[in-house]
């Protein structure tokens, strides 16, 4: 090996400080030296999962006090969040709930609305006008959460509670209208992407079936992408999840299940919006500190869980893609 | 198979749909972006009064003196006479100032008398002659029977013409007398004291309250108010013709029948007055912009200035200033971060399980929720990581930037990973084959090539950094402080002023302009990062399709 690989290499050239083919053998500190500088980008480029696994291993730390001084089952399953009470109080059902529930919400009002503007762009619109609609959808991207939450707060709210006459503003309906919004763009660029990344073909064989767009799109292109289009929902279900701003400014902030279930109109309180909210109150060590870093572990466990789900999905749909 | 034409309509019906929905995006931006644009923009634009040129000479030393003064002396003219007015109306109905300024008369002829050294007998009889009328003024203040006033007014003036009396202090005495008996026939006496309540509301509202800025400020020769923002009348005719309306109209509570429930009246405030008074509310409606001097104004400082009492007056400067250190230093971890591990992940990635765990480490950050990483930040940088170094353990810039370049450190790696991936591979193998090294092909190649792509991805870094509030919550972010003097102080900053003020107390309610003036610059300033990341990405696609 050594030796047939000796025979083709060429000899330097007069200016050049060593011979362009290595082995370890004919250049020993050329070699360790292209292996350490390999080893030093390797682990500048580790330092994103460092940073997951210290993001999880920090929270989880700090929460650790909590986890096991007090009852899981109770912070799970108790609906009486009082962690000011002597002694203090720590259900989280009702916080858990509202996130869930103004997130769910949220993708009510903006999984049609996404799939709808999805299509428009993929199958609809020309490359030209695509691109020239495109740009709304990332501003409303980069339109920062804070400027959202004071709409929501200042414009959206007052508007609420007059048209409608809720007794306040600031509710589940407000939170999660902003939060679809704000799913949106994350939606439709998932979506857009595994619809158009299905080919003409499937397309084409359809229409000379002799379907029209609609029943194209409805019986074939959504049912093909629908990988795709599941981690869409899915993505964006995390940004309106993980949100905090929006939830905090515009929810209402009461620890409370909505009753009857559909009421949109009641305030709730998330899990973001309670740690944003409660961490500056609560002091160094305590329980309640305890309590908010667990809400982040779970937290970081629903998102971890919803980022595999959508792996999952956007492999298969980048399986779909390939074979078509 | 269903009808032709219902095939073709409902498809046509879909069409429409799929378009609609664009069009609501579309006004949703609209809605959003619009009256923010729009009210924040009055910030800068607006019509300032005279008010603001005296706020602007005396905080900041804006504005030219002369110009100032000739126009504080024509709207000071103006402003005399409603001073006139109001202290004439009080000479009937404000019955605790009128006996305390009766008893100041009564011990300052006192004091005058013993400066004189009168004898004693006199000094006595004086004495005794100015208590008793200084207690029959005061019964006459607090009476409520114009002829019982009139009766105690007349013996007052009985000892006008007392020798003894005159060339004294106590002639004031007979002044106010008199005063009082003209004022005091022009008025329902027996509402004395909802006229003394109501004349102080109007005072309120035309000077200031404890609390409060009025209309045309606090009266000359008074002594400043602790509140910088109480010193100044409105700054801003808007302002100025809210606090106008407030003026002129009051809302009550009435029941109009019987049995019903109240409802909300608006009358006009002059109602609740004598006619003594009533020509103030039509002097006042008539010549407020003469009195204010409303005059287009261009407050382009508001982007450099300090704010005065939680931001009644003056801008958002440190709130700038704090967002840009921010982003600059989170940008000088980020940026080497990002492009070192893109160009690894493109040159030197293999399929292996390594990549596979740190593609999935870099989707996974992407996915943390930002709240996560505000905790995140406080359990390791703040409260580990610098008590490790020998540093302060509190929140601060440093920590701040540290953790947002943590959680934007996924969009600087994917926007390099594709921008050195979109490098055409001719370019490499031309310089690979001309004998350079990997590592010199990436340097002087691959990257400038890339360049413009990796910029576009700074520039959406750098504006998820200025964005974000909820991880800089715990880790450097104050609501009010000083301008920070180092990387270890905590700041102020666009994103978390925004928030404060949104849902801030009273005060920052009644400026909204300043409200929608730190989120809008803060909008704006977003969009037109993303809008040159948008256009450089078009250019660099245009060029790299050229090829």
């Amino acid at each position: 090996m050594n030796d047939s690989n000796a025979a083709f290499t060429l000899a330097p050239a007069a200016d050049s400080p060593r011979p362009l083919a290595l082995t370890p053998g004919q250049d020993l500190r050329g070699y360790l030296s292209a292996l350490l500088g390999r080893a030093v980008l390797f682990f500048i480029t580790f330092s994103s999962v460092l940073a997951v696994l210290l993001i999880l291993v920090f929270v989880v730390i700090r929460s650790v006090g909590f986890l096991s001084g007090s009852s899981i089952v109770e912070f799970l399953a108790s609906q009486n969040w009082r962690p000011t009470a002597e002694p203090p109080v720590f259900g989280a059902l009702a916080i858990i709930v509202g996130s869930l529930y103004v997130s769910f919400a949220a993708l009510v009002f903006a999984v049609p609305l996404g799939i709808l503007a999805a299509v428009f762009l993929s199958d609809i619109v020309s490359w030209k006008v695509r691109n020239v609609v495109k740009p709304i959808v990332e501003i409303l991207a980069a339109i920062p959460s804070v400027a959202y939450g004071f709409f929501a707060v200042l414009v959206l709210a007052p508007w609420l509670q007059k048209q409608f006459g809720f007794s306040t503003g600031t509710n589940a309906l407000n939170a999660s209208l902003i939060l679809a919004i704000m799913a949106l763009p994350t939606i439709i660029s998932v979506a857009e992407d595994s619809i158009s990344a299905l080919g003409r073909e499937l397309r084409e064989a359809s229409y000379s079936c002799g379907a029209t767009r609609l029943e194209t799109i409805v019986r074939v292109v959504i049912p093909a992408a629908h990988s795709g289009i599941i981690a869409a929902v899915v993505l964006g279900m995390m940004r309106a999840i993980g949100e905090t701003m929006v939830v905090w400014m515009a929810s209402g902030n009461a620890p409370q299940i909505p009753h009857p279930w559909w009421d949109l109109a009641q305030s709730v309180r998330t899990l973001t919006a309670t740690i944003a909210g409660e961490m500056g109150e609560a002091p160094e060590t305590s329980l309640h500190r305890g309590a908010l870093f667990a809400m982040g572990v779970l937290l970081l466990l629903m998102t971890l869980g919803m980022n595999l789900v959508s792996e999952y999905f956007l492999a298969r749909a980048k399986k779909a893609g390939g074979r078509t | 198979m269903r009808n032709l034409h219902v095939r073709g309509q409902l498809d046509r019906v879909f069409t429409a749909t799929t378009a609609l929905s664009i069009v609501l995006l579309t006004l949703v931006l609209v809605a959003i972006l619009g009256p923010m644009v729009y009210r924040g923009s009055s910030a800068v634009f607006f019509q300032g009064t005279v008010e603001f040129r005296k706020m602007q000479k005396n905080l900041f030393g804006r504005g030219n003196e002369q110009a100032l003064n000739a126009e504080v002396a024509e709207t000071d003219q103006l402003r005399r006479q409603v001073y006139q007015m109001i202290d004439g109306f009080k000479k009937g109905v404000d019955v605790e100032a009128l006996s305390e300024q009766v008893r100041e008369i009564y011990r300052q002829f006192g004091q005058e008398l013993r400066d004189k050294n009168v004898p004693t007998g006199q000094y006595t009889k004086l004495r005794e002659l100015t208590r008793r009328i200084r207690d029959k003024l005061e019964t006459a203040f607090h009476s409520q029977d114009i002829n019982e006033i009139k009766r105690a007014v007349a013996e007052v003036l009985k000892e006008a013409d007392n020798p003894h009396l005159k060339g004294t202090s106590a002639e004031k005495f007979f002044a106010l007398a008199r005063q009082f008996l003209q004022a005091a026939g022009q008025i329902d006496l027996s509402k004395h004291q909802e006229y003394a309540a109501a004349v102080q509301e109007v005072e309120g509202i035309l000077f200031h309250s404890d609390s409060l800025p009025g209309l045309l400020g606090p009266r000359p020769g008074e002594p400043p108010a602790p509140l910088t923002m109480l010193r100044y009348g409105a700054t801003r005719w808007d302002q100025a013709q809210v606090l106008l309306d407030r003026f002129l109209w009051v809302d009550q509570w009435v029941q109009e029948k019987p049995g019903e429930p109240l409802v909300l009246k608006r009358r006009p405030r002059a109602e609740l007055f004598p006619e003594s008074l009533r020509p103030l509310f039509a002097y006042v409606e008539q010549n407020a912009d003469k009195m204010l001097h409303p005059r287009r104004t261009i407050y382009w400082q508001f982007l450099i200035d300090d704010n005065i009492n939680s931001h009644y007056f003056g801008g958002i400067g440190p709130e700038i200033l704090g967002t840009m250190l921010i982003t600059v230093v989170g940008m000088l971890f980020v940026i080497p971060l990002g492009i070192i591990s893109a160009a690894y992940l493109v040159e030197c990635a293999s399929d292996g399980w390594t990549m596979r765990i740190i593609r999935m480490g870099i989707n996974t950050l992407a996915g943390v929720p930002s709240i996560v990483f505000g905790l995140f930040g406080l359990a390791f940088f703040v409260l580990f990581l610098f008590p490790a170094l020998g540093f302060e353990p509190k929140p601060c810039i440093l920590a701040a930037s540290m953790t947002l370049a943590v959680l934007t450190l996924p969009v600087m790696i994917r926007a390099s990973e594709e921008a050195i991936r979109s490098v055409p591979a001719s370019y490499k193998e031309g310089s690979l084959a001309l004998g350079a090294s990997r590592f010199h092909t990436f340097v002087a190649v691959t990257f400038p090539a890339a360049l413009p792509g990796i910029l576009t991805g700074v520039i959406l870094s750098l504006s998820r950094i200025a964005g974000e509030t909820a991880p800089i919550l715990f880790t450097g972010a104050v609501s009010l402080g000083a301008v920070p003097h180092s990387v270890f102080d905590p700041t102020r900053t666009l994103s978390y002023g925004s928030y404060d003020m949104a849902v801030g107390d009273r005060l920052a309610m009644m400026v909204p302009h300043n409200q929608y003036g730190m989120v809008v610059t803060l909008v704006l300033l977003i969009l037109i990062l993303n809008g040159a990341a948008i256009v450089l990405r078009t250019r660099v696609f245009k060029k790299l399709r050229g090829h």
